[in-house]
């Protein structure tokens, strides 16, 4: 369980959210751009300070922790394969430098992720489908209690991203997601709950079919009549 | 639109032409005088002085400059524009000026040069003396290149590493210096070249032991052109070898890095 409290000035608001993931359930993080999502994801990976604040991880306070000892695997936007290692590589990576020496997840993880063909590829090698899955498959290789994924299925395809969702589908019930998003389809087939994000606040906290039945002001309503035009 | 492609090519051309055209035109030289060049000791010992020089010189500005150009990309700190503009200054310095600056504080007078004269190193005519004096004069190439670098790492790798479990030091080890490295040595390799071709401020602080450059202008000085070119033949072949060979490594480098 993650329970978090924050608060970060930000240019024009303030981002201030107080909410609890439970275990293993899949949240995804919706709002316009600029509502503070990416913020708020950087600052459970540990790579911004917030001002002030706490966030629990299991009951232990973490947020003075370092990103390495947090237990919080963070996919930012865009890619961050090691251009330098084949995927391979970035897959020991976790192993590596927590000094492991026990491959068999490795192999086990590439399989389960189709990633199994293109060890010995370079990231500039392989697809930007083929990236997301490495990546997704070398942050469960850290073991980690939480993934925080930050728009990870941005910059690909449809048809792409629908594998991908199911791949990400896979994940729920096994290990606690953070997932910010703007697209619905992965709001709808991934969250256990939606949080939505306004200006810095929350302004919403439930399943999404609560969303749309009774979330209040601008952007539920936008979001109410784009599903009920579909 | 075809004057103007037709200005770009012929500029491009000129410059191009401006470059080789007097490296080739060093070819053209006195076959006899050649080989005799190739046979007189002096100039060997100052090509292996200079090469020896710029080596060290281009250690020890990596060792000082690729500390000092992390510092300035990761930290943030009061002043920190000011000492980034002083990594330019060594190259705005006229070079006798440097050589100046180098004897005043280094020469056996004064309070560095008699510290270090006490563990033997003096620096007036001596090969540290050439050290020092090409590594003030090219410093700033491999510091600048490797800020370039490091400030080139893309974030994303840094924080996904961080979440993966890695410390800054294993960051900087697997992920950091292995992206930057050919940006480093492509700046060691630049000062490499700018120390071996340093004249200005070894004549002040270290005309001896002579180095190639010097021998050069002191050919030229008292037997004029015709002695002086089998040397900067000389001196321009072993250049171009050693900038070859370098610069294909820092391509390799960066292709093998994506």
């Amino acid at each position: 369980m993650v329970e978090i409290s924050v608060e970060k000035r930000l240019k024009s608001f303030t981002l201030s959210v107080d909410f609890r993931v439970e275990k293993r359930e899949y949240l995804t993080v919706i709002g316009r751009s600029g509502a503070g999502k990416s913020t708020l994801a950087k600052i459970l990976a540990g790579v911004e300070k917030a001002d002030l604040g706490s966030i629990r991880l299991n009951g232990e306070e973490i947020s003075q922790l370092p990103p390495e000892r947090r237990r919080i695997s963070y996919l930012p936007q865009g890619s961050s394969l090691f251009p330098h290692m084949t995927v391979l590589e970035n897959l020991l990576f976790p192993l590596k430098v927590k000094g492991k020496k026990d491959f068999s997840a490795v192999i086990e993880l590439s399989e389960k992720f189709r990633i199994d063909g293109i060890l010995t590829r370079k990231p500039r090698e392989i697809s930007g489908g083929e990236a997301q899955r490495v990546a997704l498959a070398r942050a469960l290789l850290s073991e980690p209690e939480v993934i925080v994924l930050d728009e990870p299925l941005n910059q690909l395809d449809f048809f792409t991203k629908v594998e991908l969702v199911k791949e990400l589908k896979g994940l729920k019930g096994k290990t606690t997601v953070i997932h910010v998003t703007h697209d619905p389809l992965e709001v709808m087939e991934l969250s256990d709950r939606v949080l939505l994000l306004e200006r810095g606040k929350v302004s919403f906290l439930g399943s999404w079919r609560e969303l749309l039945e009774r979330g209040e002001g601008e952007l539920p309503s936008t979001i109410r009549k784009f599903f009920l035009s579909l | 639109m075809r004057l103007f492609q037709f200005l770009i090519f012929s500029l491009s051309f000129l410059l191009f032409a401006f470059i080789t055209v007097p490296v080739l035109n060093l070819f053209f030289v006195d076959k006899h005088l050649l080989f005799e060049t190739l046979k007189d000791d002096e100039v060997w010992g100052a090509l292996i002085t200079t090469l020896k020089g710029a080596a060290f010189s281009t250690i020890l500005g990596t060792l000082l400059g690729v500390p000092a150009a992390y510092l300035l990309s990761e930290y943030e700190f009061k002043g920190k524009e000011f000492l980034e503009s002083l990594l330019n200054l060594p190259i705005v310095i006229p070079h006798v000026a440097v050589g100046v600056v180098l004897l005043k504080l280094l020469n056996g007078k004064s309070f560095l040069g008699s510290l270090f004269s006490h563990f033997g190193i003096t620096f007036v005519d001596t090969i540290y003396g050439v050290v020092v004096a090409m590594c003030f004069v090219s410093i700033s190439y491999v510091t600048v290149s490797a800020l370039l670098g490091f400030r080139s790492v893309d974030r994303n790798l840094i924080w996904s590493a961080r979440s993966l479990g890695a410390t800054p030091f294993q960051v900087f080890r697997f992920i950091v210096f292995p992206l930057t490295f050919p940006y480093i040595l492509r700046g060691a390799l630049l000062s490499f070249a700018r120390a071996v071709s340093e004249v200005g401020a070894l004549l002040i602080i270290a005309y001896y032991p002579i180095t190639a450059p010097i021998l050069m202008y002191e050919r030229f000085e008292d037997y004029g052109l015709k002695a002086a070119t089998p040397v900067a033949l000389l001196v321009v072949l072993f250049s171009l070898l050693i900038f070859t060979a370098l610069l294909t490594l820092s391509s390799f480098l960066e292709r093998k890095n994506g």
